[in-house]
């Protein structure tokens, strides 16, 4: 259980982390269930008034201290992750890389079968542990996404924060953790959550060992990402307010979406 | 005439008239597809490739852009309620750069992703808003994005652009309102000006 920090160190490949590269990994599959955002648009769109209500409910009292550990975050991204991503690339060809990655990914199906049994979304569930057994199997040790290219089974992502969310738990203050990034009380408890639902944690590792595996898990990811993060700051006037709005949006859309797609009995 | 055939075409009639304004206008979807057919094609163009053709390729987008966006309506969502306080001239001068910031994000965004394959999913109309959703391939990814318009007169708008439940509006709604609570409306537009010189 010694490994419990530096499982949650893991987190910061999955979950709320790496500023927003979770997006890609969302965005990185393909179409997800329902693209038509069926309430998109009553959300959002419909009565544009001058009426400024919808930011005052991201509660951020921590600002100040915020946005300390977001420009650390921002030197860690430029000085430390970008540059060995960079050389990482380099070296490894990315059929490679993807393949460490969709490893990476089969290693987390009881976080996304749990959570989408908790959510309620059984057809979900059902599809995850297909795929895991496809891709564990014929994919050999999760080294291929069969699933996905042979039998067209696409990802069902889930987890604790976003389970806690379908369940009408608020979001808290917002955090901008050091090294994880973005994140808010409920989704820091998901993520300790899901650690727990990680076999990694049951797997004996010395410390060493598992910061090599999570390091590996992060930098292999952020290679096969855009640099969405690059981006983000070239366009937004304050890096800091964009990446924390981009981040509620994605997240209340995340947990929108697993409310639509809970099984109908 | 018996009562039957009254009810008929009565009928007939109705169904008629409740589907012309499909008929009269092309659908949003229907306008937005050449746009970004369009865009898709100066992207790939051959003839247009390279650093020295930046500028032509640039202002082929921004032409192409301008007929299907409508940046006024943006800049107007995108200051939220200071938009009510400032003078015709400042309204002007606003929408200008937020037209130069928009352009080059979004440019910025199409020029990451050469050959890109679009396709349409799914289009939602609610009264004069609409929502219609594609897909973009690139690399073997393929990522979401809704494009909301609104109707003015026969012509359908784009005025925000969703991501995964992340909008180009809101996020520099969020922004702005920070600064402007710091830096007052004339601390934004300074700020503006400089974020735009620094795309040159």
């Amino acid at each position: 259980m010694k490994n419990i920090f530096i499982l949650l160190f893991c987190w910061c490949f999955f979950s709320a982390a790496p500023v927003v590269a979770v997006q890609v990994e969302e965005l990185g599959n393909p179409s997800s269930p329902d693209l038509l955002g069926a309430d998109l648009l009553e959300d959002e769109y419909e009565d544009f008034a001058f009426e400024d209500k919808e930011f005052e409910d991201i509660y951020d009292p921590l600002e100040p201290l915020n946005r300390v550990f977001f420009q650390f975050n921002d030197k860690l991204y430029f000085w430390v992750l970008k540059p060995v991503k960079t050389g990482y690339s380099y070296i490894v060809p990315a059929e490679l890389r993807e393949c460490f990655g969709n490893f990476f990914n089969n290693l987390a199906a009881p976080i996304r079968l749990i959570n989408n049994l908790l959510q309620g979304r059984f057809n979900d569930a059902g599809i995850v542990l297909s795929r895991f057994f496809i891709n564990t199997t014929i994919g050999v040790y999760g080294l291929a996404d069969v699933a996905l290219q042979e039998f067209n089974l696409e990802p069902r992502l889930a987890d604790f924060g976003q389970t806690l969310g379908v369940y009408g738990l608020g979001e808290g203050v917002y955090i901008c953790w050091p090294i994880f990034g973005p994140s808010n009380i409920r989704d820091t408890v998901g993520a300790v959550g899901d650690t727990f639902a990680s076999p990694i944690i049951y797997v004996n590792m010395t410390n060493t060992e598992s910061v090599l595996y999570y390091s590996a898990n992060r930098i292999n990811f952020l290679s096969l990402s855009p640099d969405l993060y690059e981006d983000l700051k070239k366009y937004s006037l304050d890096p800091y307010v964009a990446t924390r709005q981009s981040f509620y949006d994605f997240r209340r859309n995340v947990i929108k979406k697993a409310k639509r797609e809970e099984t109908d009995f | 005439m018996k009562k039957t055939n009254v009810v008929l075409i009565y009928f007939v009639v109705s169904v008629f008239l409740a589907a012309l304004p499909a008929f009269g206008t092309p659908s949003p979807t229907e306008q937005l597809k050449p746009t970004l057919d369009k865009l898709v094609t100066i992207l790939g163009d051959q003839e247009l490739q390279g650093d020295e053709k930046k500028r032509e390729r640039r202002q082929k987008i921004m032409s192409t852009i301008a007929e299907r966006f409508d940046f006024q309506e943006m800049s107007k969502r995108v200051l939220g309620s200071p938009w009510r306080d400032i003078n015709e001239e400042q309204k002007k001068y606003f929408t200008e750069l937020m037209t130069k910031l928009l352009e080059n994000n979004y440019i910025g965004q199409l020029e990451n992703y050469s050959g890109q394959k679009i396709e349409y999913v799914g289009e939602r109309i609610k009264d004069d808003k609409a929502q219609v959703s594609t897909l973009i391939e690139n690399n073997g990814a393929i990522y979401p994005v809704h494009y909301i318009m609104s109707q003015e007169g026969e012509r359908w708008l784009v005025y925000d652009i969703n991501i995964e439940g992340v909008s180009l509006v809101r996020n520099y709604r969020a922004e702005f309102k920070s600064i402007i609570r710091k830096d007052k409306y004339e601390g934004l537009v300074k700020i503006l000006e400089e974020k735009n010189k620094s795309f040159e």
